[in-house]
Protein backbone atom coordinates (compact mmCIF):
# COMPACT_ATOMS: atom_id res chain seq x y z
CA UNK A 1 0.00 0.00 0.00
CA UNK A 2 1.04 3.63 -0.64
CA UNK A 3 2.35 5.37 2.34
CA UNK A 4 1.18 9.36 1.74
CA UNK A 5 3.05 12.06 3.31
CA UNK A 6 1.07 15.05 2.27
CA UNK A 7 -2.54 15.51 1.80
CA UNK A 8 -4.57 17.95 0.97
CA UNK A 9 -8.26 17.26 0.56
CA UNK A 10 -10.90 20.25 -0.18
CA UNK A 11 -8.67 22.70 0.42
CA UNK A 12 -10.34 26.99 -0.06
CA UNK A 13 -8.40 30.03 0.83
CA UNK A 14 -10.43 32.95 -0.18
CA UNK A 15 -8.78 36.59 0.09
CA UNK A 16 -11.08 39.01 0.54
CA UNK A 17 -13.97 37.92 -2.62
CA UNK A 18 -11.02 36.50 -4.48
CA UNK A 19 -10.93 32.94 -3.94
CA UNK A 20 -7.33 31.60 -4.39
CA UNK A 21 -7.96 28.26 -3.76
CA UNK A 22 -11.19 25.90 -4.69
CA UNK A 23 -11.45 23.03 -3.12
CA UNK A 24 -8.26 21.15 -4.54
CA UNK A 25 -7.26 17.72 -3.20
CA UNK A 26 -3.88 15.81 -3.96
CA UNK A 27 -1.74 13.80 -2.23
CA UNK A 28 1.52 12.82 -2.78
CA UNK A 29 3.56 9.80 -1.87
CA UNK A 30 6.72 9.54 0.07
CA UNK A 31 9.78 9.54 -2.11
CA UNK A 32 7.87 11.63 -4.40
CA UNK A 33 8.69 14.22 -6.89
CA UNK A 34 4.97 16.14 -7.34
CA UNK A 35 4.72 19.35 -9.28
CA UNK A 36 2.72 21.90 -9.46
CA UNK A 37 2.05 23.97 -12.68
CA UNK A 38 -0.50 26.96 -13.43
CA UNK A 39 -0.63 30.13 -14.64
CA UNK A 40 0.23 32.97 -12.89
CA UNK A 41 -2.54 33.24 -10.02
CA UNK A 42 -3.50 29.68 -10.29
CA UNK A 43 -3.01 28.99 -6.84
CA UNK A 44 0.02 27.30 -6.73
CA UNK A 45 2.09 29.20 -3.94
CA UNK A 46 -1.08 29.84 -1.69
CA UNK A 47 -1.48 25.99 -1.60
CA UNK A 48 2.01 25.44 -0.77
CA UNK A 49 2.24 28.54 1.79
CA UNK A 50 -1.21 26.33 3.72
CA UNK A 51 1.19 23.61 3.38
CA UNK A 52 3.97 25.31 4.97
CA UNK A 53 1.90 27.16 8.03
CA UNK A 54 2.57 30.52 6.57
CA UNK A 55 -1.32 30.76 5.50
CA UNK A 56 -4.52 29.40 7.72
CA UNK A 57 -7.04 27.92 5.46
CA UNK A 58 -10.87 28.66 4.87
CA UNK A 59 -11.51 25.13 4.29
CA UNK A 60 -10.55 21.53 3.48
CA UNK A 61 -7.74 19.73 5.33
CA UNK A 62 -3.87 19.75 5.00
CA UNK A 63 -1.42 17.50 6.54
CA UNK A 64 2.01 17.19 6.25
CA UNK A 65 3.78 13.89 7.51
CA UNK A 66 -0.01 13.14 9.46
CA UNK A 67 0.86 17.22 11.09
CA UNK A 68 -1.64 20.08 10.60
CA UNK A 69 0.41 22.67 9.29
CA UNK A 70 -1.78 25.73 10.90
CA UNK A 71 -1.40 23.98 14.60
CA UNK A 72 1.48 22.09 14.89
CA UNK A 73 4.27 24.51 13.55
CA UNK A 74 7.27 23.39 15.98
CA UNK A 75 6.53 20.03 14.90
CA UNK A 76 5.94 21.11 11.02
CA UNK A 77 9.38 22.53 11.14
CA UNK A 78 11.36 19.30 12.06
CA UNK A 79 9.61 17.64 9.02
CA UNK A 80 9.23 20.08 6.27
CA UNK A 81 12.09 21.88 4.38
CA UNK A 82 11.52 25.25 2.59
CA UNK A 83 12.80 26.83 -0.14
CA UNK A 84 9.93 29.88 -0.26
CA UNK A 85 9.79 31.93 -3.82
CA UNK A 86 11.05 35.34 -2.37
CA UNK A 87 13.06 34.71 0.46
CA UNK A 88 16.39 36.24 1.42
CA UNK A 89 19.19 36.43 4.49
CA UNK A 90 20.49 39.34 5.99
CA UNK A 91 23.03 41.26 3.26
CA UNK A 92 25.83 40.67 5.44
CA UNK A 93 25.29 36.94 6.74
CA UNK A 94 27.66 34.46 5.12
CA UNK A 95 26.97 31.07 3.98
CA UNK A 96 28.30 29.55 6.56
CA UNK A 97 26.80 31.59 9.82
CA UNK A 98 23.43 31.02 7.91
CA UNK A 99 23.98 27.34 7.96
CA UNK A 100 25.14 27.89 11.87
CA UNK A 101 22.16 29.75 12.75
CA UNK A 102 19.55 27.46 11.46
CA UNK A 103 21.24 24.49 12.75
CA UNK A 104 21.25 26.23 16.41
CA UNK A 105 17.82 26.93 15.95
CA UNK A 106 17.36 22.99 15.48
CA UNK A 107 19.63 22.18 18.08
CA UNK A 108 21.88 20.21 15.24
CA UNK A 109 25.57 20.82 14.98
CA UNK A 110 26.27 22.77 11.49
CA UNK A 111 25.78 20.97 8.32
CA UNK A 112 28.78 21.69 6.25
CA UNK A 113 28.44 18.99 4.71
CA UNK A 114 25.01 20.65 3.30
CA UNK A 115 27.22 23.41 2.04
CA UNK A 116 30.25 21.60 0.50
CA UNK A 117 26.76 19.29 -1.29
CA UNK A 118 25.68 22.58 -3.02
CA UNK A 119 28.96 23.66 -4.31
CA UNK A 120 29.01 26.32 -1.49
CA UNK A 121 32.59 26.66 0.47
CA UNK A 122 32.08 26.98 3.85
CA UNK A 123 35.20 28.78 4.44
CA UNK A 124 33.77 31.31 2.05
CA UNK A 125 33.96 35.08 3.65
CA UNK A 126 31.50 36.09 0.80
CA UNK A 127 28.56 37.47 2.22
CA UNK A 128 24.96 37.05 1.00
CA UNK A 129 24.56 40.33 -0.65
CA UNK A 130 27.95 39.05 -3.00
CA UNK A 131 26.50 36.02 -4.05
CA UNK A 132 25.14 35.31 -7.32
CA UNK A 133 21.52 34.08 -7.83
CA UNK A 134 22.52 31.07 -8.68
CA UNK A 135 24.36 30.45 -5.22
CA UNK A 136 21.71 32.29 -3.08
CA UNK A 137 19.21 29.44 -4.00
CA UNK A 138 21.50 26.42 -3.64
CA UNK A 139 22.07 28.31 -0.11
CA UNK A 140 18.30 28.54 0.49
CA UNK A 141 17.96 25.02 -0.79
CA UNK A 142 20.84 23.55 1.86
CA UNK A 143 19.33 25.51 4.26
CA UNK A 144 16.01 23.91 4.07
CA UNK A 145 17.63 20.76 3.96
CA UNK A 146 19.58 21.23 7.39
CA UNK A 147 16.81 19.65 9.73
CA UNK A 148 17.42 16.56 7.22
CA UNK A 149 13.10 16.64 6.74
CA UNK A 150 11.49 14.20 5.39
CA UNK A 151 9.72 16.55 2.87
CA UNK A 152 11.04 19.30 1.11
CA UNK A 153 8.81 22.13 -0.59
CA UNK A 154 10.47 24.26 -3.16
CA UNK A 155 8.59 27.64 -5.19
CA UNK A 156 9.85 27.79 -7.84
CA UNK A 157 13.40 27.19 -7.11
CA UNK A 158 15.22 27.86 -10.65
CA UNK A 159 13.19 31.07 -11.27
CA UNK A 160 15.86 33.87 -12.53
CA UNK A 161 18.81 31.42 -12.85
CA UNK A 162 21.24 31.11 -16.03
CA UNK A 163 21.48 27.73 -18.12
CA UNK A 164 24.37 26.55 -15.78
CA UNK A 165 22.36 27.48 -12.15
CA UNK A 166 19.46 25.80 -13.49
CA UNK A 167 21.26 22.74 -14.24
CA UNK A 168 23.16 22.43 -11.08
CA UNK A 169 20.00 22.65 -9.22
CA UNK A 170 18.48 19.73 -11.02
CA UNK A 171 20.87 17.87 -10.29
CA UNK A 172 20.67 18.38 -6.41
CA UNK A 173 17.09 17.87 -6.85
CA UNK A 174 17.75 14.66 -8.07
CA UNK A 175 19.90 13.78 -5.86
CA UNK A 176 17.65 14.63 -3.30
CA UNK A 177 15.05 11.81 -4.56
CA UNK A 178 17.67 9.20 -4.80
CA UNK A 179 18.31 10.03 -1.07
CA UNK A 180 14.23 9.03 -0.65
CA UNK A 181 13.55 12.74 0.15
CA UNK A 182 9.52 14.02 -0.90
CA UNK A 183 9.89 17.16 -3.09
CA UNK A 184 6.35 19.28 -3.54
CA UNK A 185 7.31 21.95 -6.21
CA UNK A 186 5.41 24.75 -8.24
CA UNK A 187 7.14 25.75 -11.40
CA UNK A 188 6.21 27.67 -14.25
CA UNK A 189 8.99 25.77 -16.48
CA UNK A 190 7.38 22.59 -17.83
CA UNK A 191 10.42 21.00 -19.37
CA UNK A 192 11.55 21.52 -15.63
CA UNK A 193 8.36 19.66 -14.65
CA UNK A 194 8.38 16.83 -17.23
CA UNK A 195 11.75 15.95 -16.40
CA UNK A 196 12.01 15.82 -12.65
CA UNK A 197 8.49 15.41 -11.38
CA UNK A 198 6.75 11.80 -10.86
CA UNK A 199 3.42 13.53 -11.13
CA UNK A 200 2.40 16.70 -11.91
CA UNK A 201 -1.57 18.80 -11.01
CA UNK A 202 -2.12 21.82 -13.46
CA UNK A 203 -3.72 24.24 -11.39
CA UNK A 204 -6.14 26.34 -13.39
CA UNK A 205 -7.84 29.41 -11.06
CA UNK A 206 -7.77 27.84 -7.97
CA UNK A 207 -8.83 23.89 -9.32
CA UNK A 208 -7.14 21.35 -10.24
CA UNK A 209 -7.36 20.97 -14.24
CA UNK A 210 -5.85 17.60 -14.10
CA UNK A 211 -3.50 15.12 -12.17
CA UNK A 212 -0.78 12.52 -13.04
CA UNK A 213 2.29 11.27 -14.48
CA UNK A 214 3.72 13.65 -17.34
CA UNK A 215 3.35 11.22 -19.49
CA UNK A 216 -0.37 10.55 -18.93
CA UNK A 217 -1.25 14.19 -19.00
CA UNK A 218 0.34 14.82 -22.35
CA UNK A 219 -1.25 11.40 -23.68
CA UNK A 220 -5.01 12.28 -22.31
CA UNK A 221 -4.60 15.53 -24.39
CA UNK A 222 -5.93 16.36 -27.94
CA UNK A 223 -3.08 13.00 -28.49
CA UNK A 224 -2.12 14.38 -31.90
CA UNK A 225 1.43 13.45 -33.19
CA UNK A 226 3.49 16.03 -34.89
CA UNK A 227 4.58 14.86 -38.05
CA UNK A 228 7.63 17.46 -39.54
CA UNK A 229 9.04 16.96 -42.80
CA UNK A 230 11.64 18.69 -45.19
CA UNK A 231 12.46 17.30 -48.68
CA UNK A 232 15.36 17.96 -50.90
CA UNK A 233 12.49 19.28 -53.93
CA UNK A 234 9.90 20.70 -51.45
CA UNK A 235 7.34 18.73 -53.31
CA UNK A 236 5.02 18.34 -50.68
CA UNK A 237 5.25 22.40 -50.19
CA UNK A 238 2.69 24.36 -49.99
CA UNK A 239 1.11 21.71 -47.81
CA UNK A 240 -2.09 19.91 -47.84
CA UNK A 241 -3.93 16.91 -45.57
CA UNK A 242 -2.12 13.31 -46.67
CA UNK A 243 -3.64 10.67 -46.10
CA UNK A 244 -4.90 10.97 -42.03
CA UNK A 245 -2.32 14.11 -41.16
CA UNK A 246 -3.60 17.18 -41.07
CA UNK A 247 -1.89 20.06 -42.54
CA UNK A 248 -0.93 23.08 -40.22
CA UNK A 249 1.84 24.58 -41.18
CA UNK A 250 5.27 25.79 -43.15
CA UNK A 251 8.06 27.04 -41.58
CA UNK A 252 10.61 27.81 -44.22
CA UNK A 253 11.50 24.42 -46.15
CA UNK A 254 9.75 22.03 -43.46
CA UNK A 255 6.41 21.67 -43.88
CA UNK A 256 4.13 20.30 -39.84
CA UNK A 257 1.34 17.46 -40.07
CA UNK A 258 -0.89 16.71 -37.21
CA UNK A 259 -2.20 13.37 -37.03
CA UNK A 260 -3.99 10.57 -34.52
CA UNK A 261 -2.26 7.43 -36.22
CA UNK A 262 1.53 8.09 -36.65
CA UNK A 263 2.51 5.25 -37.97
CA UNK A 264 -0.05 5.57 -40.84
CA UNK A 265 0.32 8.70 -41.72
CA UNK A 266 4.31 8.97 -41.65
CA UNK A 267 3.87 6.02 -44.39
CA UNK A 268 1.27 8.44 -46.34
CA UNK A 269 3.99 11.28 -46.19
CA UNK A 270 6.63 9.05 -47.37
CA UNK A 271 4.66 7.66 -49.60
CA UNK A 272 4.29 10.84 -51.41
CA UNK A 273 7.76 11.93 -51.59
CA UNK A 274 8.44 8.82 -53.22
CA UNK A 275 5.69 9.25 -55.86
CA UNK A 276 7.26 12.85 -56.58
CA UNK A 277 10.62 11.31 -57.03
CA UNK A 278 12.20 13.18 -53.94
CA UNK A 279 14.21 12.00 -51.23
CA UNK A 280 13.85 12.64 -47.63
CA UNK A 281 16.26 15.09 -45.90
CA UNK A 282 14.71 15.50 -42.01
CA UNK A 283 11.70 13.74 -40.52
CA UNK A 284 11.03 14.12 -37.16
CA UNK A 285 7.76 13.02 -35.64
CA UNK A 286 7.33 14.62 -31.88
CA UNK A 287 4.28 13.61 -28.73
CA UNK A 288 2.74 16.70 -27.77
CA UNK A 289 4.95 18.15 -24.88
CA UNK A 290 3.53 18.67 -21.63
CA UNK A 291 3.55 22.70 -22.27
CA UNK A 292 1.07 21.97 -25.36
CA UNK A 293 -1.23 20.11 -23.08
CA UNK A 294 -0.90 22.86 -20.15
CA UNK A 295 -1.28 25.50 -22.58
CA UNK A 296 -4.53 23.65 -24.22
CA UNK A 297 -6.00 23.61 -20.59
CA UNK A 298 -5.27 27.30 -19.73
CA UNK A 299 -7.01 28.17 -23.34
CA UNK A 300 -9.71 25.87 -22.64
CA UNK A 301 -10.54 27.16 -19.37
CA UNK A 302 -10.08 30.93 -20.66
CA UNK A 303 -12.82 30.38 -23.34
CA UNK B 1 19.75 29.44 25.21
CA UNK B 2 22.10 27.78 22.84
CA UNK B 3 20.24 28.85 19.89
CA UNK B 4 19.75 32.45 21.82
CA UNK B 5 23.77 33.14 22.22
CA UNK B 6 24.82 31.66 18.62
CA UNK B 7 22.14 34.37 16.98
CA UNK B 8 23.39 37.13 18.79
CA UNK B 9 26.80 36.20 18.27
CA UNK B 10 26.23 36.14 14.38
CA UNK B 11 24.05 39.47 14.88
CA UNK B 12 26.56 41.31 16.53
CA UNK B 13 29.45 40.43 13.77
CA UNK B 14 26.56 41.39 10.70
CA UNK B 15 25.88 44.81 12.60
CA UNK B 16 29.65 45.37 12.32
CA UNK B 17 29.74 44.10 8.56
CA UNK B 18 26.97 46.22 7.49
CA UNK B 19 28.14 49.62 6.58
CA UNK B 20 25.10 52.03 7.32
CA UNK B 21 24.73 50.10 10.99
CA UNK B 22 28.70 51.08 11.41
CA UNK B 23 27.84 54.70 10.56
CA UNK B 24 24.42 54.81 12.93
CA UNK B 25 25.78 53.24 15.80
CA UNK B 26 29.51 54.46 15.97
CA UNK B 27 30.77 56.65 13.27
CA UNK B 28 28.19 59.56 13.16
CA UNK B 29 27.60 59.37 17.61
CA UNK B 30 31.57 59.44 17.46
CA UNK B 31 32.49 62.21 15.04
CA UNK B 32 29.19 64.16 16.62
CA UNK B 33 30.83 63.61 20.05
CA UNK B 34 34.33 64.72 19.06
CA UNK B 35 32.85 67.78 17.43
CA UNK B 36 30.65 68.99 20.69
CA UNK B 37 33.40 68.62 22.62
CA UNK B 38 35.88 70.19 20.98
CA UNK B 39 33.90 73.49 19.35
CA UNK B 40 30.47 73.48 21.15
CA UNK B 41 32.15 72.89 25.32
CA UNK B 42 34.25 76.14 24.29
CA UNK B 43 31.05 78.10 23.15
CA UNK B 44 28.90 76.99 26.63
CA UNK B 45 31.37 75.65 29.06
CA UNK B 46 27.62 74.52 31.06
CA UNK B 47 27.88 71.46 28.27
CA UNK B 48 30.95 70.43 29.84
CA UNK B 49 29.68 68.89 32.76
CA UNK B 50 27.65 66.57 31.45
CA UNK B 51 29.41 65.66 27.92
CA UNK B 52 29.10 62.11 28.81
CA UNK B 53 25.73 61.81 29.47
CA UNK B 54 25.03 64.59 26.86
CA UNK B 55 26.65 62.64 24.17
CA UNK B 56 24.91 59.32 25.86
CA UNK B 57 21.78 60.43 24.99
CA UNK B 58 22.87 61.80 21.58
CA UNK B 59 24.33 58.00 20.72
CA UNK B 60 21.90 55.83 21.66
CA UNK B 61 18.90 57.88 20.64
CA UNK B 62 20.67 58.13 17.19
CA UNK B 63 21.62 54.12 16.95
CA UNK B 64 18.63 52.83 18.74
CA UNK B 65 16.04 55.50 16.84
CA UNK B 66 17.92 55.91 13.62
CA UNK B 67 20.01 52.30 13.55
CA UNK B 68 17.53 49.72 14.52
CA UNK B 69 14.42 50.52 12.87
CA UNK B 70 15.25 50.60 8.82
CA UNK B 71 17.04 47.00 9.01
CA UNK B 72 13.73 45.25 10.48
CA UNK B 73 11.75 47.09 8.09
CA UNK B 74 14.37 45.84 5.09
CA UNK B 75 14.33 42.05 6.28
CA UNK B 76 10.16 42.29 6.52
CA UNK B 77 10.05 43.58 3.09
CA UNK B 78 13.17 41.10 1.58
CA UNK B 79 11.50 37.69 2.83
CA UNK B 80 14.57 37.38 5.71
CA UNK B 81 11.43 37.32 8.41
CA UNK B 82 9.79 34.33 6.29
CA UNK B 83 13.22 32.74 5.36
CA UNK B 84 13.48 33.10 9.38
CA UNK B 85 10.24 31.51 10.37
CA UNK B 86 9.94 28.89 7.71
CA UNK B 87 13.48 27.51 8.74
CA UNK B 88 12.15 27.27 12.15
CA UNK B 89 13.25 30.77 13.81
CA UNK B 90 10.54 31.90 16.38
CA UNK B 91 9.11 35.43 15.37
CA UNK B 92 9.79 36.87 18.71
CA UNK B 93 13.80 36.06 18.32
CA UNK B 94 14.38 38.21 15.20
CA UNK B 95 13.72 41.39 17.40
CA UNK B 96 14.50 40.68 20.52
CA UNK B 97 17.89 39.58 19.12
CA UNK B 98 18.32 42.89 17.24
CA UNK B 99 17.66 44.65 19.95
CA UNK B 100 20.06 42.69 22.56
CA UNK B 101 23.09 43.60 19.50
CA UNK B 102 22.14 47.24 19.42
CA UNK B 103 21.98 47.57 23.35
CA UNK B 104 25.46 46.00 23.06
CA UNK B 105 26.64 48.30 20.63
CA UNK B 106 25.49 51.52 22.17
CA UNK B 107 26.40 50.50 25.35
CA UNK B 108 30.19 50.23 23.72
CA UNK B 109 30.15 53.42 21.95
CA UNK B 110 28.48 55.23 25.65
CA UNK B 111 31.32 53.32 27.23
CA UNK B 112 33.88 55.10 25.18
CA UNK B 113 32.67 58.45 25.40
CA UNK B 114 32.07 57.83 29.08
CA UNK B 115 35.90 57.16 29.30
CA UNK B 116 37.42 59.80 26.83
CA UNK B 117 35.47 62.82 27.68
CA UNK B 118 37.45 63.52 31.29
CA UNK B 119 40.60 62.73 29.19
CA UNK B 120 39.76 64.95 25.96
CA UNK B 121 37.76 67.47 26.67
CA UNK B 122 37.98 67.97 31.14
CA UNK B 123 34.39 66.89 30.89
CA UNK B 124 32.72 66.44 34.40
CA UNK B 125 32.96 62.48 35.54
CA UNK B 126 29.97 61.33 37.39
CA UNK B 127 30.21 60.89 41.06
CA UNK B 128 27.79 57.85 41.06
CA UNK B 129 29.05 55.01 38.06
CA UNK B 130 26.54 52.88 38.98
CA UNK B 131 24.00 55.59 38.52
CA UNK B 132 25.35 56.15 35.84
CA UNK B 133 25.15 52.98 34.39
CA UNK B 134 21.43 52.72 35.14
CA UNK B 135 20.11 55.36 33.36
CA UNK B 136 22.29 54.15 30.71
CA UNK B 137 20.54 50.94 30.51
CA UNK B 138 17.06 52.76 30.91
CA UNK B 139 17.86 54.88 28.21
CA UNK B 140 19.12 52.80 25.89
CA UNK B 141 16.03 49.82 26.66
CA UNK B 142 14.02 52.27 26.66
CA UNK B 143 14.97 53.95 23.01
CA UNK B 144 15.22 50.79 21.44
CA UNK B 145 11.42 49.15 22.16
CA UNK B 146 11.12 52.79 20.06
CA UNK B 147 13.31 51.94 17.37
CA UNK B 148 11.42 48.61 17.54
CA UNK B 149 7.89 49.71 17.36
CA UNK B 150 8.64 52.21 14.47
CA UNK B 151 10.19 48.82 12.99
CA UNK B 152 7.35 47.28 13.57
CA UNK B 153 4.74 49.68 12.67
CA UNK B 154 6.87 51.08 9.32
CA UNK B 155 5.39 50.16 6.10
CA UNK B 156 8.36 50.83 4.49
CA UNK B 157 11.81 51.77 4.61
CA UNK B 158 11.16 55.55 3.37
CA UNK B 159 8.55 55.73 6.39
CA UNK B 160 10.73 54.08 8.83
CA UNK B 161 13.16 57.17 8.46
CA UNK B 162 10.70 59.65 8.80
CA UNK B 163 9.21 58.27 11.85
CA UNK B 164 12.69 57.99 13.47
CA UNK B 165 13.53 61.56 12.70
CA UNK B 166 9.69 62.50 14.27
CA UNK B 167 11.91 61.18 17.24
CA UNK B 168 15.32 62.10 17.00
CA UNK B 169 15.47 65.43 15.99
CA UNK B 170 13.03 66.79 19.00
CA UNK B 171 15.45 64.53 21.24
CA UNK B 172 18.42 66.45 20.04
CA UNK B 173 16.84 69.79 20.06
CA UNK B 174 14.30 69.51 23.54
CA UNK B 175 15.87 66.70 25.40
CA UNK B 176 18.43 69.20 27.15
CA UNK B 177 21.20 67.39 25.51
CA UNK B 178 22.28 70.71 23.57
CA UNK B 179 21.52 72.62 26.30
CA UNK B 180 19.62 73.12 29.65
CA UNK B 181 15.99 72.45 29.25
CA UNK B 182 15.21 75.01 31.09
CA UNK B 183 16.36 77.43 29.00
CA UNK B 184 12.98 76.59 26.50
CA UNK B 185 9.91 78.33 26.06
CA UNK B 186 7.68 76.19 28.36
CA UNK B 187 5.38 74.65 25.47
CA UNK B 188 8.79 73.26 24.39
CA UNK B 189 9.59 71.86 27.40
CA UNK B 190 6.10 70.21 27.81
CA UNK B 191 6.80 68.75 23.96
CA UNK B 192 10.22 67.57 25.36
CA UNK B 193 8.47 65.40 28.40
CA UNK B 194 7.46 63.28 25.65
CA UNK B 195 11.01 62.12 25.13
CA UNK B 196 13.16 59.62 26.74
CA UNK B 197 16.19 61.87 26.04
CA UNK B 198 14.50 64.27 28.32
CA UNK B 199 14.04 61.63 31.21
CA UNK B 200 17.23 60.25 30.60
CA UNK B 201 19.46 63.81 30.98
CA UNK B 202 17.22 64.47 34.29
CA UNK B 203 18.72 61.09 35.66
CA UNK B 204 21.69 61.17 34.68
CA UNK B 205 21.80 65.14 35.90
CA UNK B 206 20.35 64.54 39.24
CA UNK B 207 21.76 60.66 39.91
CA UNK B 208 25.20 60.34 38.25
CA UNK B 209 26.39 64.09 37.97
CA UNK B 210 24.36 65.45 41.71
CA UNK B 211 23.21 68.41 39.79
CA UNK B 212 20.25 69.85 40.28
CA UNK B 213 17.01 69.09 37.96
CA UNK B 214 13.83 70.55 36.93
CA UNK B 215 12.19 67.32 37.99
CA UNK B 216 12.67 64.32 40.89
CA UNK B 217 15.57 62.07 39.28
CA UNK B 218 14.27 58.92 40.23
CA UNK B 219 10.82 59.42 38.74
CA UNK B 220 12.47 60.69 36.15
CA UNK B 221 14.29 57.09 35.53
CA UNK B 222 10.81 55.32 35.93
CA UNK B 223 9.07 57.40 33.37
CA UNK B 224 11.63 56.59 31.31
CA UNK B 225 11.51 52.88 31.84
CA UNK B 226 7.80 53.05 31.65
CA UNK B 227 7.93 54.74 27.75
CA UNK B 228 10.61 52.00 26.96
CA UNK B 229 7.74 49.19 28.50
CA UNK B 230 4.44 50.76 26.45
CA UNK B 231 7.01 50.68 23.46
CA UNK B 232 8.55 46.99 23.60
CA UNK B 233 4.51 45.71 24.31
CA UNK B 234 3.11 47.29 21.33
CA UNK B 235 6.96 46.23 19.62
CA UNK B 236 5.70 42.76 20.27
CA UNK B 237 2.09 43.03 20.13
CA UNK B 238 2.78 44.34 16.00
CA UNK B 239 5.82 41.35 15.97
CA UNK B 240 2.97 39.29 16.97
CA UNK B 241 0.63 39.76 14.12
CA UNK B 242 3.63 40.32 11.74
CA UNK B 243 4.36 36.43 13.06
CA UNK B 244 0.98 35.24 11.79
CA UNK B 245 0.87 36.61 8.34
CA UNK B 246 2.68 35.40 5.83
Amino acid sequence: MDEYIVEVQDLVKRYANLTAVNGISFKVKKGEVFGLLGPNGAGKTTTLECLEGLRRSDGGTVRVGGIDPQTDVRKLRKLLGVQLQNSSMPDSIRPSEAMELICAWHRIPPRRDLLNMFGLDPQSRKQYREMSTGQKRRLHLALALACDPAVVILDEPTAGLDVQGRAQLHEAIRRLRHSGVTILMATHDMAEAETLCDRVAILVRGRIATIGTPAQITSAGLGETRIILRTQKNCLLPGRDIGGARFVRQEEDYGTWLCRDAAASVVALLQEVQRAGDTVEDLRVERPSLEERFLELVERDAS
Amino acid sequence: MKALMKHLLIQFRMDIRERGTLMTYYLIPLVFYLFIGAVFTSVNPLVKNTLAASMAVFAATMGAVLGTPVPVVKMRESGVLRAYRVSGIPGWAVPFIHGISAFLHLLIVSSIILITAPVFFGAGRPQDYTAFFLTLVMLLFSTIAIGMLIGAAARSQSMAVMLSQMVFLPTVVLSGIMFPASMLPEPLRMLGRLLVGTYAMEAFSGLAYGLATDFSAPWSILVGACIGILAAGLAMLRFRRMGKSP
